[in-house]
């Protein structure tokens, strides 16, 4: 999949290619697909066999694809992680999430983490210092709108997530989430009222741009590189991403919230290996192998993710980027993911990150013509009507 | 307008619209051009270096760059196969049924030309995945053969319909008097009515082009292998997570623009006779 | 049902080879070739059609009635599905907005398309240059419109809010508001299906006689007498084709909403073909989604044939 420009399915290709496989392991085929109707693609291939033995996936599909039977379990591999050194070198978080009942489901290979942004010149020119916790966050968006510029800069139009991650985010870090650690839908609790009712606080107060229910990623691109915006949520490599290494864009830390909590919401994208393989051991083989050459992918900046690997985050070509750097130290250890409250996430989960009720709760907040109440109650009424 | 015409009125009104000529000149001309500025947006978006770019200013780059680093040519070459085989196989097989459909009257052809309405009135969004688990078992799964089938059937409820619309418009003394030499009714529709039916094929054809040319939904799920991309799916393979290659996609989209245009210019005399009009269906 | 056909498929002349002028005097034998010809002459669509048109419909039919997913099956639940999206009140809304979309859809490209195909029927310079020019919001592919649309409209500093800046009309945000964001879905839709409408009416114009409307303005008629009273008529039967087919690709058309606002905001552009496929794709609710698209085409088919009525009176008159 598309995780990265052209280069990064260039050297996925030249790394799956370059694999020699050991005794009767078998040799691996690569295959790029289009990142839009990912979801589509491949439910169409695994039900047509026509699938691939082992893929990264989107979302969280190799909970669902596990849920229908169509995903081998990866115990043996991690297995074998915890004989060669790799496993003890993995980051923390970032596995467990993938142990369910039936085994691990899939094993990462990066992490999407969410992190703030600021861009320290506007911050200085508005007058407010970094925001650490809600109170001075809506402090910031207002002082920032105030010189003329977006408070906090989200947006949930066409193709755009990041609104769903920050509403989503802003529950987990007032200690709420959207089930509990069993695993049950719970949205409507106080916890996530206060959270809703401070982010429409944000949007009548001017700091969320009313538009900000239509932007795009690109929109929201614009925004940061012609310094339309001072602070906000995104993705980490901001500054590479939008082309302004000048220093300017730098890593805010976690907020605290209302409560105490400090809380950061992370993806962990993953690998996963299907039962329609022609050699299971083939595949676990070529998946260790896959594993062992990530680092290329950060030597040459090939991905937008974090690594998960602690050796990778001390290559010199990782640590010379200060904002990384500052990232893993402070939001890896906090990070949570969708799952929240709980712990490993299920088909469930990729009912909340793909579906419309996620997408519909964003786009109300941001709107701000809903009361918190009403939004929680018809958030938990459109989840409960797709989740079984 | 008759020239022949000589009455005084008819005069005046010639004369009155002679005034008037470049009056709905200017109309028609500002209309074009707000109807036309989200095109000018592809254009201009399409000259524009990439956020990446140390260029400024309007540049070739990004048609240099779709050209040399991607499989642009290959996409295009694509396309033009897929696109021309929709084409012939849609005729060949929506002329026939066409005419049946207009010189038949039983109660079978009837019923015909209404199962072709239902079965193509399911969305494209459902059809898919079914379709595609079907193909791979005949092993035309990532196949260009098998996005050719695909478009061919899209295609035949409108095409047919074109077809039947056309041959009405021919008159049944031409077959009669084709039967009276002797011609097979097969014969006759062959060598009489399709070779007077040139524009009602043209329009048949351009749907069928049209349809294939611009379709991304079917092709996406169908095409796996960059080689065997179309040229909408190669445009898609621009979009990552989160960001797009917008430069690569306004170019490749500009390539994309220029055969149907041409095909449009060099058909645009068939644009006043009748019928041609339903060959824009499709979307 | 079989007149629905006969409206549209039939020969003006209503003359078959087997039945009529001089086949008549032919013998029966020959009725019986005409027809196995007929049938051969159909036998390539027939195949098409029940494979890549039928297969799907009968699938889909089994993914309506059961609580699969796109991979496994599922066991059976009959008309379960059905009811759970006919109780659901999003259900409902995606049905409203798509009535309008299509009521937009159909009759805006359709008065735009003929207002074109009208001036361009006059003798204006270069209008054969205006004629290609104007087809081409229909030959861009949408994934690159909607693009275009969205540059010009997404933000406060986007062109077209700063153009409704400086005519003192607010600075309207297109993208954000779900009133806006539903007259831009819709006006966006015009403007990708007016051409076909043009080509359309252009075509029905050319038959039209042009000394008809002579005649008329020597009797007196205004212009829009003349065109209520003489185009309107004889255009009608082209007319309710262009609709029926406008009517089909508006409900069914996924791209030109789904590109441009995914269905938002907070779903006040989700149509029932954009709602059957986030229930299908995004919620994984393979059978309801698929009960919509179902819904969806019943609808559709009840529509055509009242169309199709009128088209076969039009044509009677």
């Amino acid at each position: 999949m598309p995780w990265g420009a052209q280069a990064y399915s260039d050297a996925s290709k030249k790394v799956t290619e370059a694999y020699v496989p050991e005794g009767k392991n078998l040799k691996a085929a690569w295959q790029g697909i289009q990142w839009n109707n990912f979801y589509q693609t491949f439910a169409s291939a695994i039900a047509s066999k026509t699938g691939p033995a082992v893929s990264t996936g989107g979302g969280f599909q190799a909970y669902q694809f596990a849920e229908q039977g169509a995903i081998a379990m990866a115990d043996d591999v991690v297995a074998t992680m915890k004989t060669n050194g790799m496993f003890d070198d993995l980051l923390p978080g970032v596995l467990e999430g993938f142990k369910t009942k039936d085994g691990y489901v899939a094993l990462p290979w990066q992490t999407d983490m969410r992190v703030y942004w600021y861009r320290k010149s506007l911050l200085e020119k508005a007058g407010v210092a970094v925001p650490t916790d809600w109170p001075s966050l809506l402090e910031a968006g207002k002082a920032l709108k105030k010189i003329g510029v977006i408070g906090f800069c989200t947006g949930s139009g066409a193709g755009n997530f990041l609104g769903n991650h920050w509403a989503v985010s802003m529950l987990i870090n007032n200690g709420g989430g959207v089930w509990t650690p069993e695993g049950d839908i719970d949205v409507v609790n106080d916890r996530n009222q206060e959270a809703v009712e401070f982010m429409l606080e944000m949007v009548s107060a001017g700091a969320i741009d009313p538009g900000a229910v239509g932007f795009t990623t690109d929109n929201m691109d614009a925004q940061w590189k012609n310094s339309k915006t001072g602070y906000g949520m995104f993705g980490a490599y901001l500054p590479q991403r939008v082309g302004d290494t000048s220093g300017d864009i730098v890593a805010a830390p976690p907020l605290t919230g209302p409560n105490g909590d400090k809380t950061a919401l992370q993806f962990v994208n993953n690998i996963m290996m299907y039962k329609n393989t022609p050699d299971q051991a083939s595949s676990e083989a070529f998946v260790i192998y896959y594993l062992q050459q990530l680092k290329g992918y950060w030597q040459q900046a090939l991905v937008g993710g974090l690594p998960v690997f602690k050796s990778i985050t001390e290559l010199p070509e990782f640590t010379k980027d200060p904002n990384a750097v500052q990232i893993v130290k402070d939001y890896s250890p906090i990070a949570k993911t969708f799952a929240a409250r709980g712990t490993a996430s299920t088909a469930n989960t990729a009912v909340l990150d793909g579906g419309q009720a996620l997408n519909k709760f964003a786009q109300s907040i941001l709107t701000g013509k809903t009361d918190a109440k009403t939004i929680l109650n018809d958030f938990a009424t459109g989840l409960k009507a797709a989740v079984k | 307008m008759s020239a022949v015409l000589k009455s005084p009125t008819a005069n005046q009104i010639r004369a009155r619209e002679d005034r008037g000529r470049w009056w709905r000149f200017l109309l028609v001309l500002v209309i074009t051009v707000v109807t036309l500025v989200p095109i000018g947006v592809v254009a201009l978006l399409s000259l524009l270096p990439s956020s990446t770019s140390t260029t400024t200013g309007v540049t070739f780059e990004n048609f240099t760059k779709v050209f040399r680093d991607t499989l642009a040519t290959t996409w295009i070459s694509n396309s033009l196969i897929t696109t021309g085989v929709t084409v012939l196989v849609s005729v060949a097989v929506a002329a026939p049924a066409g005419y049946v459909l207009s010189r038949g009257r039983s109660r079978v052809v009837s019923s015909y030309s209404l199962l072709l309405f239902v079965l193509q009135s399911l969305p494209i969004i459902t059809s898919v995945v079914p379709l595609f688990i079907l193909f791979a078992n005949f092993g035309l799964a990532d196949s260009l053969t098998g996005l050719t089938i695909v478009y061919v059937a899209a295609t035949m409820a409108v095409a047919t319909w074109m077809m039947a619309a056309y041959f009405d418009s021919i008159p049944v003394s031409l077959e009669e008097a084709a039967w009276i030499d002797g011609l097979s009714v097969f014969g006759s529709f062959l060598r009489v009515v399709l070779r007077n039916s040139l524009p009602g094929v043209l329009s048949t054809a351009i749907f069928a082009f049209l349809l294939s040319w611009n379709d991304y939904l079917v092709a996406l799920v169908f095409l796996r292998s960059d080689v065997k991309f179309t040229l909408p799916i190669g445009v898609q393979s621009f979009f990552q997570q989160n960001a797009t290659d917008w430069g690569s996609v306004m170019a490749l989209a500009v390539v994309m623009m220029l055969p149907p245009v041409i095909v449009f210019v060099g058909l645009n005399k068939y644009f006043s006779v009748g019928g041609i009009g339903g060959s824009l269906a499709g979307r | 049902m079989t007149t629905l056909t006969g409206g549209l498929s039939r020969a003006r002349r209503g003359i078959s080879p087997g039945g009529h002028g001089g086949a008549r005097r032919r013998t029966s034998t020959l009725k019986a070739q005409t027809r196995r010809t007929f049938l051969g002459m159909l036998v390539p669509s027939v195949v098409l059609l029940i494979l890549i048109n039928g297969y799907p419909l009968v699938y889909a039919a089994v993914q309506a009635t059961h609580d699969g997913s796109l991979i496994d099956a599922g066991s059976f639940v009959g008309l379960d599905n059905f009811s759970t999206v006919l109780a659901s009140g999003a259900f409902w809304r995606a049905a409203r907005f798509t009535l309008i979309f299509t009521l937009v859809g159909v009759f805006g490209s359709w008065a735009v398309g003929l207002a074109f195909a009208l001036l361009l029927r006059t003798r204006i310079p270069g209008r054969g240059i205006f004629k290609v020019l104007l087809l081409l919001p229909w030959v861009v592919p949408i994934v690159v419109s909607s693009t275009a649309w969205n540059w010009l409209v997404a933000t406060a500093d986007s062109p077209v809010p700063r153009i409704f800046e400086a005519l003192g009309l607010g600075s309207p945000l297109f993208l954000a508001d779900p009133k806006l964001a539903a007259v831009l879905v819709c006006v966006f839709k015009v403007w990708v299906s007016f051409p076909f409408m043009m080509m359309m009416s252009a075509g029905a114009l050319a038959a039209v006689d042009d000394t008809l409307y002579e005649a008329a303005s020597i009797d007196g008629a205004s212009s829009w007498q003349q065109f209520t009273q003489i185009t309107l008529p004889l255009i009608a039967r082209p007319t309710y084709i262009s609709w029926i087919l406008m009517t089909v690709f508006c409900v069914n058309d996924f791209p030109t909403i789904y590109l441009l606002t995914t269905g938002g905001p907070v779903d006040a552009t989700t149509s029932l073909v954009v709602y059957a496929y986030r229930s299908v794709f995004q919620d994984f609710q393979t059978g309801p989604g698929v009960a919509v698209a179902f819904l969806m085409t019943l609808t559709l088919v009840v529509v055509s044939v009242i169309l199709y009525r009128q088209i076969r009176r039009a044509h009677v008159e």
